[in-house]
């Protein structure tokens, strides 16, 4: 049995053929992979009927089938509510800045590592740099406010006997954008480097070899063969950021947040959810979330289009 | 091969473990499907014609199926229950629902489960399950505005008074009155209600008193001497006063109070859900809060104390010199503080200190408690068992044994038959928070004793720390002198539409406003007010107020 399917594809080398055979052989591999894909369909696709709540006065003892279909009110209602502009313009602007420091950190931290030669250094810096990443945002927020209170804050404390006055790094609305983007390019460097790092290790040795025999010192090496190496891995990751320019984590915002510093905080994901979660209005919460996402998507193509035209490979 | 065998083994299990875990996760809880039958399809059919059969089953079945034997088929009711989460305790299955099910449930076929719902996320664990189709057979609020708002949403079903007389007669003979007055909107019954008799010498707020004796002040009686006491403070470097940002159960204006508003501008204003800021005696409230900030007087970071925690803190840190709470005899607030400040001696701040001619304004409770309506998909079946519950619990035998425990283990009598908490007992009976009160809440808000002299010396053993009982003996006294300051919030007849569209988004513009107002140069007060109202006005107040005024015009409000 086995060894006649073995001789068919042998006298019919199609490239079908090979490809029923290669599934025959590895069919475990294909089978682990329907429960990802099950997944993806399940929570991802299969959400996609709630969206309707958008179209519709959604009533919740009614339900998605018994609300009535409203046509596009709703996205009137968000788009005329005072909040909206400002949630849009706070949206982009602070995630542009956001992609301005955070962007970069990770390559340049990269960079920085792989230039290290002691190993145990290295992988205890590693270590160290990850850690921020598994803290949940909550963690984080409640530290920023133990670190940087204004009457018993440590950083404060330690400003005030260097005989400077107290800065409110939380409690005042540009100093309080500045400490956001910090924290921010704190909690998702070192994380960001993995990809990075990992793209480094497959750059061929030969191209460093090379360049030493041309001359090159370390900087030379890193400005003309690391980097130029990356490259793809750079621009990909920067086309799924650029998606993510109408979003923004809620749970940063929201732990970060005080009444006192609110000027940048009215994003898109808070308003989302105080719409829907605080407010119980979910067509309304949905339509934003529904926008943001189609801005989200445009965006992601655009950048793919111009990154294609600059002769990058792109995302799609 | 061996090799090959295993791998295809242990891909096999993973495969069928995860599919299994997923198809678990994915299925909904459908286990009580013989009383829910008939209510999912209910529940698809809009609220009006739900409402207009019910009347229809009502007249055409006068007289209401006798099931005082029991169910002939079991029936579940879903009972909500608050879940203030506390460690060693199950809030769904305990020593008290065991007890529930045994003497009620089982007497009369019924399967009572109880239904956790976080204390504060209740709205939107409430919204969640409404929308799911997994609300308990009760949807309950404390507060009104909030249970019209499930109204609104439809969840609620249309009720038949004549049912719950029938079903629930102790139960109905407590509570006619209230129902009849309070519990029908735009013309229907929907609203039950529990029982409320209120003390108000629980809410308590406690002042360091050496802090007081350290700089020779006395007890403040009014706002001047307050923030005078606290200039003293302030110079002396023992602290400030506590501070807090409102975010919710708004009456910080009620000090502000004075007797030249009338019945319609409380009818306008109040309301938890919503700060009236553009109201005069708000602004008079963050003119004070700005004077206190700007001076020194209060936390400086007071508009990031949001919860209790956050006030706690900084009053047992010994950074503030008041904090104001319900007491409890199980309070740790005062250990704390003395771990941290062993000198440190508390009293009662004066009921009024507060507020600018010393009179104590205060929310008043409307004479019932908690705010009930039936689920919407609720059967006839599930109504009656829930009345019979009701009527059960209303019981003052069992009323007692829930609000009390066993006798000898959680309490003693006393010589005037006041049951005497023993507040170490630690055996299987012991009482959730607030003496049970998530459990009996249904049918009444706060023990009641035959006689106002009971009820004091049940909740002076309740709610006093032992050795601090001269702290509820002075708020006793307090309470008793300001009765006549209570300010009952009136209500509407109909739903004010406009409260739930944009109280969320004017909570968070007054969130920013107060944080605003309280800490801005005193010079630029009153432009900034004034442009905080504007604004506040056109996020949605003004139609609040409009839609509040013409219901005031046409009468549909009750003081």
């Amino acid at each position: 049995m086995k060894e006649k399917k073995g001789t068919q594809a042998v006298e019919k080398p199609k490239r079908r053929g090979r490809g029923m055979l290669y599934l025959k052989k590895n069919w475990q591999l294909y089978v682990l992979i329907i429960l990802p894909l099950l997944f993806i369909f399940i929570f991802k696709y299969g959400a996609y009927g709630g969206l309707t709540i958008a179209f519709k006065n959604y009533k919740a003892a009614k339900g998605f089938a018994g609300s009535d279909w409203v046509g596009f009110k709703i996205f009137e209602k968000i788009f005329t509510h005072r909040d909206f502009g400002r949630a849009v313009k706070n949206t982009l602007f602070i995630n542009l800045l956001d992609l301005f420091f955070s962007f970069p950190a990770p390559i340049i931290l990269a960079l920085l590592l792989n230039e290290v030669r002691v190993k145990w250094f290295k992988k205890v810096t590693q270590t160290l740099l990850y850690l921020p990443h598994f803290l949940s945002w909550v963690i984080i927020g409640a530290l920023a406010y133990q670190l940087f209170s204004l009457s018993n804050g440590v950083v404060n404390a330690l400003i005030a006997n260097a005989g400077g006055s107290p800065i409110p790094f939380l409690q005042e609305d540009t100093w309080w954008l500045i400490t956001y983007l910090l924290i921010g390019v704190w909690q998702t460097m070192g994380w960001g480097t993995i990809i990075y790092l990992a793209a480094i290790t497959s750059v061929s040795p030969d191209l460093y070899e090379a360049a030493r025999v041309d001359g090159a010192g370390r900087w030379m090496q890193c400005w003309h063969v690391t980097l130029p190496c990356i490259r793809s891995t750079i621009v990909t990751l920067l086309i799924m950021n650029l998606g993510k320019l109408m979003q923004g984590s809620f749970e940063r915002i929201y732990a970060l947040y005080n009444a006192k510093a609110s000027e940048y905080s009215t994003m898109i994901p808070v308003l989302v959810y105080r719409w829907g979660i605080e407010g119980g209005k979910l067509s309304e919460a949905t339509a934003l979330g529904l926008f943001q996402s189609i801005i989200g998507l445009i965006l992601v193509l655009l950048s793919d289009f111009v990154a294609k035209r600059l002769g990058e490979d792109g995302l799609i | 091969m061996k090799n090959k065998a295993f791998k295809k083994l242990v891909s096999v299990m993973l495969i069928a473990t995860m599919a299994a875990s997923m198809v678990v996760g994915c299925g909904s809880k459908k286990d009580d499907t013989t009383t829910d039958a008939p209510a999912d399809s209910a529940a698809e059919e809009t609220k009006d014609d739900a409402a207009a059969e019910d009347t229809a089953d009502a007249s055409s079945d006068a007289a209401y199926t006798d099931y005082s034997a029991g169910f002939p088929e079991e029936v579940t009711i879903q009972i909500p229950v608050y879940d203030r989460a506390f460690e060693g305790w199950n809030v769904t299955d305990n020593y008290y629902t065991q007890w529930v099910q045994k003497e009620f449930g089982d007497k009369y076929n019924v399967n009572v489960e109880y239904v956790a719902i976080g204390r504060g996320t209740e709205v939107q664990d409430y919204m969640q399950m409404i929308a799911a189709g997994t609300a308990p057979t009760i949807i309950m609020h404390y507060d009104m505005p909030q249970a019209v708002n499930y109204y609104g949403e439809g969840a609620m079903q249309s009720l038949d008074l004549d049912e719950i007389a029938y079903y629930a007669p102790t139960y109905y003979g407590n509570m006619a009155d209230t129902i009849a007055k309070y519990g029908s909107l735009d013309g229907e019954n929907i609203f039950f209600f529990a029982e409320r008799n209120p003390i108000y010498y629980n809410w308590v707020t406690l002042i360091r008193q050496d802090w007081l004796d350290a700089v020779g002040a006395s007890m403040p009686t009014n706002l001047e001497e307050l923030n005078a006491v606290a200039v003293k403070w302030k110079e002396a470097g023992l602290g400030t006063l506590g501070g807090e940002l409102p975010v919710g159960s708004f009456t910080m204006e009620y000090p502000f109070f004075n007797d030249s508003y009338s019945e319609e501008d409380y009818a306008k204003y109040l309301d938890l859900n919503v700060a009236p800021l553009t109201w005069e005696p708000t602004k008079e409230y963050l003119k004070n809060l700005n004077k206190q900030f700007n001076e020194g007087l209060i936390d400086p970071e007071w508009y990031l104390n949001t919860d209790d925690a956050a006030k706690k803190a900084d009053f047992v840190s010994g950074n503030c010199g008041t904090y104001s709470f319900y007491i409890n005899s199980s309070t740790d607030t005062i250990d704390s503080l003395l771990a941290n400040n062993p000198d440190a001696k508390v009293s009662c701040l004066q009921f009024g200190a507060g507020s600018v001619d010393g009179h104590n304004y205060f929310y008043e409770y409307p004479p019932y408690g908690m705010i009930m309506g039936v689920n919407n998909n609720a059967t006839a079946e599930q109504r009656a068992a829930l009345w019979m519950f009701l009527d059960w619990m209303s019981q003052p035998d069992n009323l007692f044994f829930l609000q009390n425990g066993v006798e000898g283990e959680n309490y003693t009598l006393n010589e005037n038959g006041v049951a005497i908490q023993n507040s170490d007992f630690d055996g299987e009976s012991k009482l959730s928070q607030n003496n049970n009160k998530d459990y009996w809440c249904l049918v009444q808000e706060v023990v009641n004793y035959d006689t106002e002299e009971g009820t004091y010396q049940y909740n002076l053993n309740n709610l006093a720390p032992n050795g601090y009982e001269y702290l509820i003996e002075d708020a006793y006294k307090g309470a008793q002198d300001n009765a006549q300051y209570g300010i009952v919030t009136p209500i509407f007849t109909k739903a004010v539409q406009a409260t739930s569209e944009y109280s969320a988004d004017l909570n968070a513009l007054w969130q920013e406003a107060c944080a605003d107002l309280g800490t801005c140069d005193p010079a630029e007060f009153d432009a900034k007010y004034e442009e905080y109202c504007q604004e506040y006005l056109d996020a949605g107040y003004q139609e609040i107020l409009d839609e509040k005024q013409s219901y005031i015009d046409e009468g549909s409000f009750i003081l």
